[in-house]
């Protein structure tokens, strides 16, 4: 007994070094479990605030980009109006004929506008912090755009905070299709470069090009139908294959990522229930 | 010891402003993520007892890990390198029993100390890019950032301790 303590005490470093290096591969397995650790991510109110703060700082420095930026889609959107206008003024009826007029369809989307507050390009798992939380609105498993294409789908949410899976992580996959005959892949990340992902899933009779362009396929309550994924800068098929293997050039630039917008699907609960009622029976 | 004591706080402190707000959103070319907030672990003076450089090496890594959302794997490297870093002195150097030196150029010797940095950057940098991959499938890329990484990992940690005086 005595020579066992003796053997504790005198190896007591290597014991401990044991049980930390236990307690950090737990923490690195049960990460897979995220909701669990949402107390330890970027999500928590304390880091967030941190990089609030670091945000704020550096935010200054990107002011006349985000600027250019923000005339630019302002210069874009009013000529979309006036050029609604002009098709508005064409289209109405001359006299009090109401019968002609027609009622819009009920919007199915809304937009939640927020600003990365963190984010990573160079990891193999890389995630991106927003400043909007629950309170604005931002559920779990919404899908997040930017002007540019797609950016990933929201992951975790705190009050004021979350935190969102880019493309740039092979833990998602986004379903696309090409926008010039329809054919639906997925989109995974290889870890490489933050410019490029590659696609899956297109069997060998497809006819497909080099620039052929992918959009989203609006098979997925996440994303609606049409969101810019990017354009085709490779591809390759090897003999006995009966896949293509498909490199695509991301429309979306991780790097200089600033304000995105959440996608908030108003009917997304009612058709998930209706769907898992439906596969039940 | 109350002067080393804060002396260590304010190492600490700095080295994790520097590594989250400035290090962190450097993205050169994909390969090249220094870290270099293990200096903290290799400047704890010689004699530390184990048991409390395992756990600060442990809280270290935890720290960098909440900030940077890759939980558990930096402290899996902090603390494997805490652990072998005792051995490493050992091997490289022959201080007396009641020296208790803190590692620097002027303690060590200017050879000795940078052997001593590049074996330790070299291990953390190795486990770290290892568990974040947690696969063979990208064994040529982690190997490009465990080389391009420890480089410049290596050439930070060295200016910055030939900037301070003895």
């Amino acid at each position: 007994m005595k020579n066992l303590i003796n053997f504790l005490i005198h190896h007591s470093g290597f014991f401990v070094f044991l049980l930390l290096e236990i307690l950090s591969l737990m923490l690195v397995f049960n990460n897979r479990d995220y909701q669990k650790s949402v107390f330890f991510s970027s999500s928590n109110t304390i880091i967030s605030s941190f990089y609030n703060w670091n945000n704020y700082i550096v935010g200054f420095f990107n002011l006349s980009k985000s600027n250019q930026q923000l005339a630019e889609e302002n210069t874009q959107l009013k000529n979309q109006l006036l050029d609604l206008q002009n098709k508005l003024e064409a289209l109405q009826p001359s006299g009090t004929d109401s019968l002609s007029y027609k009622i819009p369809p009920e919007k199915q989307y809304r937009f939640i506008e927020a600003k990365v507050i963190n984010n990573s390009t160079n990891k193999l798992q890389n995630y991106i912090t927003l400043n909007k939380g629950a309170l604005d609105g931002v559920k779990p498993d919404m899908g997040v755009i930017n002007d540019e294409g797609i950016v990933g789908i929201v992951k975790n949410v705190s009050q004021h905070f979350s935190v969102v899976i880019p493309v740039l992580n092979p833990k998602i996959q986004i379903n696309c299709k090409f926008k010039r005959n329809n054919y639906i892949g997925s989109l995974v990340w290889d870890g490489k470069d933050y410019r490029f992902a590659s696609l899956t899933d297109i069997a060998r009779h497809v006819p497909i090009k080099m620039g052929d362009t992918l959009v989203t396929s609006g098979l997925t309550t996440t994303f609606p139908e049409g969101i810019p994924v990017g354009t085709i800068e490779n591809f390759n098929l090897k003999e006995s294959d009966a896949y293509y293997e498909i490199k695509v050039k991301l429309a979306t630039n991780f790097r200089t990522l600033s304000y995105v917008k959440v996608i908030d699907f108003k009917n997304a609960g009612e058709l998930k229930e209706l769907e898992k009622t439906a596969y039940e029976e | 010891m109350a002067i080393t004591v804060f002396q260590n706080i304010i190492r600490f402190v700095l080295l994790m402003m520097v590594q989250i707000f400035v290090l962190n959103n450097i993205q050169l070319s994909g390969y090249i993520n220094p870290y270099i907030y293990i200096l903290f672990i290799l400047s704890l003076p010689y004699r530390t007892p184990q048991w409390l450089t395992l756990i600060l090496a442990f809280v270290t890594g935890l720290m960098v890990d909440i900030f940077m959302n890759t939980m558990g794997t930096h402290a899996f490297a902090t603390v494997l390198m805490a652990f072998t870093r005792n051995g490493i002195i050992n091997l490289i150097t022959d201080f007396e029993k009641d020296e208790n030196p803190t590692p620097s150029f002027y303690t060590f010797g200017i050879g000795v100390y940078i052997r001593y940095i590049v074996l330790l950057v070299f291990i953390h940098h190795t486990a770290l890019f290892f568990l974040e991959a947690f696969s063979l499938a990208h064994f040529g890329i982690v190997i490009k950032k465990i080389f391009f990484s420890s480089v410049v990992s290596i050439l930070l940690i060295l200016g910055i301790q030939s900037l301070k005086k003895k």
